[in-house]
């Protein structure tokens, strides 16, 4: 494992968002989701041209109004949702509300979360990423739950969170324990690295493989198909046109 | 919808619940024991929203689809503030959501209503405006001052969009 990648950060992170798509169902990212839009574009022209997508704010949603959207979720019918939060927690929690130890008097305010806390129990699978790998965004506890991890059993829930890609690695929610457990090592990356920029206990007992490193027919795909294809629909263009390589 | 409560899956465990009093935890009433949020229903007093056209009966084309109808259901009272109030508006004629006129109660003419935002297919937003607001609520002394230029100080709308609304929004075919 030496020398520096032949991919961006982007790159990898939006091929391994694409291998959690499968084919035949529905999978979804919200706004500002640059990646996961990538990976969904490139799930569909790899192994799931089957796939129905909806990316929030572009040409690729067949619904005008969240309700429709909502209301799909709450039916069970949604497969995959892609989303990020400040603050990611090892209880499988994302903060998207606010920073600080008073609820009252926050340090800093975010958006909020949408319907983050309702599609979280609504998605059959989550995949929550975060382009930042660091102590602060990866916490013990986070700040303010917006959306939970895990539920008590007598809990009407449709789905759990999965896993959690960074660009450093790739964590697997484990729904019985209700923690995150480090599963994947992403090329380059070292286990101390990844310890020392987590900032909860990753679970590990063994030997962590290697995540296997985006395909040279992949990064094709991503850089020759999906890049063009973003640029001339709309989707996140200006951003496609300087993170994806032009292969 | 009319009825009292309705229930909403996920929220449990969240700090957002744990801020809302209209919203609790209740077993679903017929298996006796599946647990779900149950949120009580919101019913407005007023709802005021701003659309494309509206005709002397209270018929509303929004311009675009919206969820104007479900908010207009529920509230008591509503105001529809319009760019454009024609004679009379059918359906067919609605661009985007339509309102009918049984659910509204009031009609404003408000061209430009949505400044600083924009108006899909009239115009776009007033961004060095927008600029102005987002700095001037920083702090309560400056939002006050903002308030006083574009809000009291105002005698009418028709003299806000005289001072306010830049000319070359208001040049036709200026649309986004």
């Amino acid at each position: 494992m030496s020398g520096s990648p032949n991919y961006s950060e982007s790159e990898l992170m939006a091929v391994l968002m694409a291998r959690e798509v499968r084919d035949g169902e529905v999978s979804a990212c919200g706004a500002l989701s640059q990646i996961p839009a990538t990976g969904l574009l490139l799930a569909k022209e790899l192994h799931a041209p089957d796939a129905e997508l909806i990316i929030l704010n572009t040409v690729f949603r067949p619904f005008h109004t969240s309700r429709q959207f909502h209301f799909l979720a709450q039916r069970g019918e949604l497969g995959l949702f892609f989303v990020s939060g400040v603050q990611i927690d090892g209880h499988g929690n994302y903060n998207l509300h606010q920073l600080g130890t008073d609820p009252e008097r926050p340090e800093v305010r975010f958006p909020g979360g949408y319907g983050g806390g309702m599609i979280y129990y609504c998605a059959r699978r989550t995949v929550v990423f975060r382009s930042e790998h660091t102590r602060r965004s990866l916490v013990e506890r986070v700040d303010f739950i917006s959306a939970a991890g895990s539920s008590p059993d007598n809990v009407l829930r449709l789905g759990n969170p999965s896993k959690l890609i960074t660009p450093k690695a790739s964590l697997r929610f484990d729904t019985a324990k209700g923690r995150l457990l480090l599963d994947t090592i992403h090329p380059t990356h070292t286990m101390d690295e990844i310890r020392e920029n987590t900032g909860f206990d990753l679970g590990v007992t063994g030997a962590v493989a290697t995540t296997p490193a985006p395909t040279a027919e992949e990064l094709r795909v991503l850089r020759s198909v999906v890049r063009p294809k973003m640029i001339e629909t709309g989707t996140y263009a200006a951003w496609a046109e300087r993170a994806l390589g032009s292969g | 919808m009319g009825v009292p409560y309705i229930p909403v899956i996920g929220l449990v465990g969240t700090d957002l619940l744990k801020r809302r009093d209209d919203m609790v935890l209740a077993p679903d009433p017929f298996d006796g024991k599946t647990v779900s949020v149950v949120a009580r229903a919101m019913r407005p007093d007023v709802a005021v929203f701003h659309v494309d056209k509206a005709d002397r009966a209270g018929n509303v084309s929004c311009g675009y689809p919206v969820e104007a109808v479900i908010l207009a259901e529920a509230s008591h009272h509503v105001i529809v503030t319009a760019e454009e109030v024609v004679d009379r508006l059918d359906e067919k004629d609605a661009i985007g959501t339509f309102v009918p006129s049984i659910l509204v109660d009031t009609v404003v003419h408000a061209p430009f209503g949505s400044h600083p935002a924009g108006m899909t297919g009239r115009y776009g937003p007033d961004k060095s405006h927008m600029k102005q607001y987002v700095e001037a609520s920083c702090d309560d002394a400056s939002f006050a001052a903002y308030l006083k230029t574009y809000v009291f100080d105002i005698g009418s709308h028709a003299d806000y969009v005289e001072h306010f609304v830049p000319r070359e929004l208001q040049q036709p075919g200026r649309a986004t």
